[in-house]
C-alpha cells in the first residue's frame, strides 16, 4: 500500500491561535480512516488544508505516487487531481434540482466551453439515476435541493461526491441529521467505497465510528493524539481525558 | 432548435417581440399609418437596445452573481466605435462635396486633412488621433465594436477575478472603471472630442437620400433582431450545464471550486461575453440617439442598468427585459416633458426633478413587495392561469 496523501509537520495559525499544530497524517489507497476529536480539535481545518481552502504556515502536503505538493495548487486543481469533499454543513446548490446538482458534480471535463457544449449522454443519465438510487433520492430527481430535509441534503452531497468519482474522499460529519437507518446505510456505503478509494471520515458519533471498523486518528488541539484501532485509542488514558473531561 | 421546443418563455418572448415589431412597423411613418412618429420610433428602438444591455446585466449579475456596476462603459465603447465610423464617413462626404466645386480635384490627403480639421477643430486639433485609424473602414469598425469592449472586459475581469475580488469590492472597482473611462473621455486631447462627444450619428453614410423615417425603422428592426438573437442565445447558454455552474457560482462559489471548476474562468467568460453584448447594444443605440458624449458612461448609468434588472427581476431573462423597457420608457415619459406637471398651490411637481424620487420609491416598493421583481409577477399570473 503506497501512500496517497501525506501530510507532514503542518501548522496553521489564525490570529495567533494555533488551530493545527505540527500535524502529520498519512493515508493510502484503498483505506478507510476515521478522524475523531472534540469540537475545535482542528478536524475541519485539516480538511481545509488538504483541499486548498486554507494554506498552512509550515509543513508539506503531498499527493499521489509522484508526491506532488498540493500547496501550490488551486482548490479546483486539487479537486481535479482527485480529492472530493463533503462539508460539515451540507452545501448543495439549493436553487437547483437534485438532478442538476448531480450533473454538475459528474466527472467530466471542467472547462467553460466543455460545459456549454455538454450534452447529458445515456451513460450520464444512467450514472445519475444509479447514484440517485444509492442515496435514496431516485424519486426526487427534479425536486429543488433547497426543499430537501437536512438528512436528504447530506445524502445529496454524498451523491455529488460519488458523481465526482475522486480517489480520496474527505467526509466531514456525514451522519449529522440522519436517522439510525440512514446512518447504517451511510456506513455501508462508505465501507463499500473504501474498498476501492481512500476515505477519511470525521465523525463524533462513536457508534458510527465503531461500525466503520477502521483505523482511527484522534486529533486534539490541532495535533494527532493517538492512532490505531478504536479499542486501542480508547484504551489510551489521554484520549479518555480529552473526551470525558478536563 | 431545441431551445424553442423546450423553453416556453423563449417562445412567448420571441412571439411578443415579433408582434411588437410588426405593430410598430404598421404604425410607422415609413411603412404604415404614421401613428408612431419618427422620434418615437427611435425611442422604441433605443429601448430595445437598453433591453439588450439589461439582458447582459442579468446574465452577469442575475445568473453569475457578479454585481458589475460598470457595464455601461462597454455600451458606451460600442457607441464610440460606431460613432467614429459614422462621423468620419459622413464628414468626408460633406468635405468632398464642398471641395468638388474647385478647379483642381482635391487629393486624397487633402480630403483626409480637411475631414480631420472639420471633426477635431472643436477641440483645437487638426490631425487624426491614433484611435481613429480604423474609422474609415466599416468592417474594421464593426470588429472594434466587439473587440474593444471585449478586451477591456477581459483584462479588467482577469485582474479582478484572479485576485478573487468579489461582492461590494468588485462593484466599487467596476464603478471606478467606468468613472475613469468617462473622465478620460472628457479630456479634450484624448482624441474623442472631449465633452463634445460624437454627433450627427443619425446620418448614415451612403443613405443621404433616404429619409429618417425609413432609417429609424430599419434601426428599430436591427435592434429587435439583436435582442431576439441575444435572448435565444442567452436562454440556450443558461439551459446548458454552463448555466447550472454559473448559478452555482452565484450561490456558493467555493462549493463550485471544490467540484474542480475554475470559477475565475467562468466569471471571466461571462463578464467578457456580456461586455461584448453591451458593446453591440451601444453600437445600435447611438445611431438612433444621434449623439454620444462621456456623460453617457458616467457611473450612474451603470447603476441604472442594475436598477432596471432588479426591478424587472434578476435571474430570469424576461425580467431584465421588462425592467429595462418599463423603467426606461417611464423615464423618457417623465423626463422628456411629456408628463404634465402638477400644480399644488404654491408648490409645483415638476416631473423632471421628481422622476428620480419616483424611481427610487418604485425600487424600494419592488424590493419590499415583489422581491422577484416585475418578472416575478409575470410568473405569478401565468401560474394562476394554469391552475
Ligand atoms: N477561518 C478561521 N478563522 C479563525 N479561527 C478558525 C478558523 N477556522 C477554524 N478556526 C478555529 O480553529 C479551531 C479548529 O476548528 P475546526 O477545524 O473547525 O474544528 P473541528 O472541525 O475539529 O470541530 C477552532 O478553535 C476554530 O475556532
Ligand atoms: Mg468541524
Amino acid at each position: 500500500m503506497s501512500s496517497l496523501l501525506e501530510v507532514q509537520g503542518v501548522s496553521v495559525t489564525f490570529d495567533g491561535f494555533r488551530a493545527i499544530n505540527n500535524l502529520s497524517f498519512q493515508i493510502g489507497m484503498p483505506e478507510m480512516r476515521a478522524v475523531i476529536g472534540p469540537n475545535g480539535a482542528g478536524k475541519t481545518t485539516f480538511m481545509d488544508i488538504v483541499t486548498g481552502k486554507t494554506r498552512p504556515d509550515t509543513g508539506s502536503v503531498r499527493w499521489g505516487d509522484l508526491g506532488h505538493s498540493l500547496l501550490s495548487m488551486s482548490e479546483a486543481q486539487i479537486a481535479q487531481a482527485g480529492i472530493g469533499r463533503k462539508f460539515q454543513r451540507p452545501t448543495v446548490f439549493e436553487d437547483q434540482s437534485v438532478q442538476d446538482n448531480l450533473r454538475v458534480a459528474l466527472k467530466k471535463p471542467r472547462g467553460p466551453i466543455a460545459a456549454i457544449l455538454d450534452r447529458t449522454t445515456d451513460t450520464d443519465r444512467a450514472r445519475i439515476s444509479e447514484i440517485a438510487g444509492e442515496i435514496g433520492l431516485a424519486d426526487h430527481l427534479s425536486t429543488r435541493a433547497g426543499i430537501l430535509s437536512h438528512g436528504q441534503k447530506q445524502w445529496l452531497e454524498i451523491g455529488m461526491l460519488l458523481a465526482q468519482d475522486p480517489k480520496l474522499l474527505l467526509v466531514d460529519e456525514p451522519a449529522a441529521g440522519m436517522t439510525t437507518e440512514e446512518r447504517e446505510h451511510t456506513t455501508a456505503l462508505l465501507k463499500r467505497l473504501a474498498e476501492t478509494h481512500a476515505v477519511v471520515v470525521v465523525e463524533h458519533d462513536m457508534e458510527f465510528v465503531r461500525r466503520l471498523d477502521c483505523r482511527v486518528t484522534v486529533l486534539h488541539e490541532g495535533a494527532v493524539l493517538a492512532e490505531g484501532s478504536l479499542e486501542h485509542v480508547m484504551a489510551d488514558g489521554r484520549v479518555v481525558d480529552v473526551y470525558l473531561g478536563r | 432548435m431545441s431551445i424553442f421546443t423546450q423553453n416556453r418563455s423563449v417562445r412567448i418572448f420571441i412571439g411578443i417581440l415579433v408582434l411588437f415589431t410588426l405593430g410598430v412597423t404598421v404604425m410607422s411613418e415609413a411603412y404604415g399609418t404614421g401613428a408612431i412618429s419618427v422620434s418615437f420610433t427611435k425611442v422604441l428602438g433605443m429601448t430595445l437596445c437598453l433591453c439588450l444591455a439589461a439582458l447582459a446585466m442579468d446574465l452577469v449579475w442575475g445568473y453569475c452573481g457578479i454585481l458589475s456596476l460598470g457595464h455601461f462603459a462597454f455600451f458606451g465603447l460600442g457607441g464610440y466605435g460606431i460613432g467614429m465610423w459614422l462621423m468620419t464617413a459622413r464628414t468626408e462626404a460633406v468635405v468632398r462635396a464642398n471641395l468638388a466645386g474647385g478647379v483642381i480635384p482635391p487629393t486624397e490627403a487633402e480630403v483626409s486633412q480637411a475631414t480631420a480639421l472639420q471633426i477635431f477643430s472643436v477641440v483645437g486639433a487638426e490631425d487624426w488621433p491614433w484611435m481613429w485609424a480604423a474609422s474609415d473602414s466599416l468592417f474594421l469598425s464593426l470588429v472594434l465594436i466587439v473587440a474593444v469592449p471585449g478586451l477591456l472586459a477581459l483584462v479588467f475581469g482577469w485582474l479582478a477575478f484572479r485576485s478573487r475580488v468579489t461582492g461590494v469590492y468588485l462593484s466599487i472597482l467596476t464603478q471606478a472603471m467606468t468613472l475613469a473611462l468617462s473622465l478620460y473621455l472628457f479630456q479634450n486631447d484624448t482624441g474623442l472630442r472631449g465633452n463634445n462627444g460624437l454627433s450627427g450619428l443619425q446620418n448614415i453614410p451612403g443613405a443621404e437620400a433616404i429619409g429618417q423615417d425609413r432609417i429609424s425603422i430599419w434601426f428599430f428592426w436591427a435592434s429587435a433582431v439583436a435582442l431576439g438573437l441575444a435572448y435565444v442565445a442567452a436562454a440556450w447558454l443558461i439551459s446548458s450545464k454552463f448555466g447550472n455552474i454559473i448559478r452555482g457560482i452565484r450561490d456558493d462559489e467555493q462549493r463550485v471550486r471544490f467540484l474542480g471548476y475554475r470559477v475565475e474562468s467562468y466569471k471571466l467568460f461571462v463578464f467578457t461575453l456580456t461586455g461584448i453584448l453591451c458593446g453591440i447594444a451601444g453600437a445600435l443605440y447611438y445611431p438612433q440617439a444621434g449623439i454620444i458624449n462621456p456623460d453617457e458612461i458616467a457611473p450612474i448609468a451603470s447603476i441604472y442598468l442594475a436598477v432596471w434588472v432588479a426591478i424587472g427581476g434578476r435571474g430570469r431573462l424576461y425580467g431584465a427585459v421588462i425592467g429595462a423597457a418599463v423603467v426606461s420608457l417611464l423615464s423618457t415619459y417623465f423626463t422628456g416633458g411629456r408628463a404634465p406637471d402638477i400644480a399644488l398651490g404654491a408648490f409645483r411637481i415638476e416631473w423632471v426633478d421628481w422622476w428620480p424620487v419616483l424611481l427610487g420609491l418604485g425600487f424600494v416598493l419592488v424590493t419590499l413587495f415583489a422581491p422577484k421583481g416585475l418578472g416575478g409577477l409575470v410568473d405569478y399570473v401565468v401560474r394562476k392561469d394554469r391552475a
